[in-house]
């Protein structure tokens, strides 16, 4: 799939969630550092798509050779079935890169926005945690190409 | 006097974020008042009564079937509590009870300076609770029957059941307390199911809207408006009594669309809890917090049970190795 239609993909899928979009959830979001974006690329763990909220867990290598393994809290998967994402959408063992707003308290975890898939598609989970959306995606696939990875980074330069 | 308010448009579009489920159009969020005054909601619900001339009796032929899967589609509750824009308003006062006013300015504080309410009571998972049944999102199904309803909201299976024709019983050597969605009793005027609950548990709207006391009741109206077509939705007028938190009764709409995009890919209600799923919790600076794989009180959702060395033990069936 190219770049052209990895973003129709996303834009479809984005402009369905916009249409659907929960924002109540069953808590608080203010765990999440909502003014920071990072993205990480790992592997898949687990996709625990349950209620009251789907969590992903991605198993992440730094340069040193440790793996970390990162959890993920997207929206309820009523609200993620009506964005075509379902118990199947990632599977143990693929890799992806996720973008999302991090644990205030730096822990490995965040609020997702979105991820893009091993097969290249992007889908969003998103709860009210971080906001995803295809602006999100535009601007992200090009600080990913100049090696960006967090957007206080991408403020710093 | 019969009037009708309309909610502003603002205020709408920042509670569309409560509950927007489809690309339907959104209900219209007229809150129609009662006729007159009442100074309880036992005398609000005995008037309505009384002008229903004891209500419809309706058979299993005639009951209004309100079938299939529903999602919250908006309500005006915040237009009762907030002056001005949902992000840059502040408290109406005088609406709610010095303490219980004070206690919301805090929360509303929080909201407005830090973007987010920092702990919200359904971290534990708690039930919604009324109100705030009546917007939280997930799925909802609405049964109807000659002698009683069932209103379901599938957040950990909420049922509030309404019992058709009765009276509000809570005698002590039955139940004897309140509870997350206390005591119904209903009738039916026409197309219309009025309804009257009481006993219930203390709760709130919203984690960023007031909290309500155990001596919360409300009488609602629910009805199937444009029923038939494709902007078909439920219209739920209520009337929120609370002697402890509000000075007066206060009126709000709430609504629910037809979800049929989830009926036709053959979506399913299913039984959920948050006790083997849920790994939010109240973290020591009194906001809501997670427990990460390798916390100590984390829970995987789709671990084993207590006994791993069975074969079948997991609540990941699709993972198992055969």
């Amino acid at each position: 799939m190219n770049k052209y239609s990895n973003m129709k993909s996303a834009i479809f899928i984005l402009a369905a969630v916009a249409m659907c979009q929960k924002a109540v959830a069953h808590h608080s979001f203010s765990m999440f550092d909502k003014d920071t974006e990072m993205v990480i690329t790992g592997t898949v763990d687990q996709w625990a798509f349950n209620n009251p909220h789907a969590w992903l867990y991605v198993d992440v290598t730094d340069d040193s050779g440790e793996t970390v393994q990162w959890g993920f809290e997207g929206a309820a998967p009523p609200s993620l079935i009506r964005r075509g994402i379902t118990g199947r959408t990632f599977k143990a063992g693929d890799t992806i890169t996720v973008m999302f707003c991090p644990l205030a308290d730096g822990r490995p975890g965040g609020a997702m926005a979105w991820a893009k898939l091993a097969d290249g598609s992007y889908v969003s989970p998103n709860d009210g945690g971080c906001r995803g959306g295809a602006d999100s995606i535009s601007k992200w696939e090009q600080w990913l190409e100049q090696g960006i990875t967090s957007s206080r980074d991408a403020a710093s330069q | 006097m019969h009037t009708i308010r309309r909610a502003s448009p603002l205020l709408i579009f920042l509670l569309v974020l409560t509950g927007i489920t489809s690309a339907q159009t959104r209900p219209p969020l007229q809150v129609v008042p009662p006729d007159r005054e009442f100074a309880t909601s036992d005398e609000h619900y005995a008037y309505l009564l009384e002008k229903a001339n004891g209500g419809t009796t309706h058979t299993w032929e005639t009951i209004p079937r309100w079938d299939g899967l529903w999602n919250t589609a908006g309500n005006n509750h915040m237009d009762l509590f907030i002056d001005g824009s949902l992000r840059g308003g502040t408290v109406k006062e005088g609406v709610l009870t010095p303490a219980y006013e004070a206690a919301y300015k805090e929360r509303w504080r929080q909201q407005m300076e830090d973007g987010e309410v920092g702990y919200d009571r359904l971290t534990h998972c708690e039930p919604a609770g009324l109100p705030r049944w009546l917007l939280e999102p997930y799925n909802h199904e609405f049964i109807n029957m000659p002698h009683q309803s069932y209103l379901i909201n599938d957040f950990a299976n909420s049922i509030r059941r309404v019992y058709i024709g009765k009276e509000h019983t809570n005698l002590p050597e039955m139940i004897g307390t309140h509870s997350w969605y206390g005591d119904t009793v209903g009738f039916w005027d026409n197309n219309k199911l009025i309804m009257h609950t009481k006993y219930l548990f203390p709760a709130d709207f919203t984690r960023w809207s007031p909290m309500t006391s155990n001596q919360f009741e409300l009488v609602e109206t629910w009805e199937l408006k444009n029923e038939g077509t494709e902007d078909a939705w439920l219209d739920v007028q209520v009337t929120m009594y609370d002697r402890h938190a509000f000075v007066n009764p206060l009126n709000a709409v709430y609504t629910f669309r037809p979800s049929p995009e989830l009926e036709e890919i053959g979506y399913r209600v299913q039984h959920w809890e948050c006790e083997q799923s849920s790994n939010s919790y109240l973290d020591a600076n009194g906001k809501t917090n997670f427990y990460l794989p390798g916390d100590e009180g984390y829970k995987d959702a789709r671990g084993t049970t207590l006994f791993p060395e069975l074969r079948g033990q997991t609540r990941d069936p699709f993972s198992e190795v055969e």
